[in-house]
């Protein structure tokens, strides 16, 4: 839609080695932007699976699919280092403690989607499609080629900042002592 | 990659969708293996809202995002342990029980 609208607003009077360089600078563009589009409906859809799926190990691996996608988008902004995180802690460890509590507690596939739910699920879906039309359309007539920042993330940045060194430590040491207090509740004598 | 208005509203419109279903699959939930799974989804919405902000404070949303990855991942791991403390206590991982349990 983007791309039928920047061509329905060209001045018809522009030279044809303009109207091709311009082109060639969108091209790209809409090319990129039709991923991120197609990763997003993958995860959406996902999520969806995990909300209509009976059995509660499908809908966790279906959610190890999202939290992959979702990851996936960072990957494709160039952000591989959250990349690297959401993927390891989210949808590996994380992912796999809970795909093996779903497969552990497996009981008989009962439907978990309540109809009631679907009303304000439907307005707010509703709501937010009339808004993100309203707000393409009037971008893709007023400002079609505006850019609002381009990413430049460098991790040897990041790491050279001793604050968020520190910072990185203290999270760390949380986890262990959280991991620690949590093997130590398990590891007891059952009641 | 540029992030331009499309791409923000992409990103904004997959967050608040996953945030739907995460809330929806929460409060349709009769287990909670499923309540664990909407806050996982829940927290996915969350790293998506916060790409954007890679574009102006780059560090500071790595910062962000190290920041949320840490406590939500201990976040699921206590309620990992509170759901095996659980069926150890009551044999069964039901939300009902939880709701009979707070009312007494």
């Amino acid at each position: 839609m983007y791309v039928i609208l920047w061509f329905a607003n060209q001045p018809h009077r522009k030279k044809p080695k303009a109207f091709y360089s311009d082109i060639q600078n969108i091209l790209p563009m809409s090319v990129e932007i039709l991923l991120l589009i197609a990763l997003a409906s993958v995860a959406v859809l996902s999520s969806l699976a995990v909300l209509f799926n009976k059995d509660n190990f499908y809908s966790a691996l279906f959610m190890s699919v999202t939290l992959i996608t979702v990851a996936t988008v960072y990957a494709l902004f160039g952000i591989q280092p959250v990349f690297v995180l959401i993927a390891f802690v989210f949808a590996g460890a994380i992912g796999i403690v809970t795909v093996a509590l779903a497969a552990t507690y497996r009981t008989a596939p009962e439907s978990q989607v309540s109809a009631l739910w679907g009303i304000p699920v439907i307005i707010t879906a509703s709501f937010l499609a009339f808004f993100s039309y309203v707000c393409v359309k009037r971008q893709a007539i007023l400002h079609p080629q505006l850019a609002t920042g381009t990413i430049q993330f460098e991790l040897q940045n990041f790491l050279a900042n001793p604050e968020y060194i520190l910072l990185v430590l203290s999270l760390s040491s949380l986890g262990i002592l959280l991991m620690l207090s949590a093997l130590k509740i398990v590891g007891g004598p059952a009641e | 990659m540029q992030i331009d208005l499309i791409s923000t509203l992409a990103i904004y419109i997959t967050s608040f969708a996953l945030l739907l279903i995460g809330y929806a699959v929460a409060l349709s939930s009769k287990d909670l293996v499923r309540l664990l799974i909407s806050l996982e989804l829940m927290f996915g919405a969350v790293f998506m809202s916060v790409l954007p902000l890679f574009s102006s404070i780059s560090n500071t949303a790595f910062g962000i995002t190290i920041v949320g990855v840490f406590t939500s991942s201990c976040e699921l791991l206590v309620l990992i342990t509170a759901i095996i403390m659980f069926d150890r206590k009551n044999k069964n991982i039901y939300t009902s029980s939880v709701t009979i349990g707070g009312d007494r």
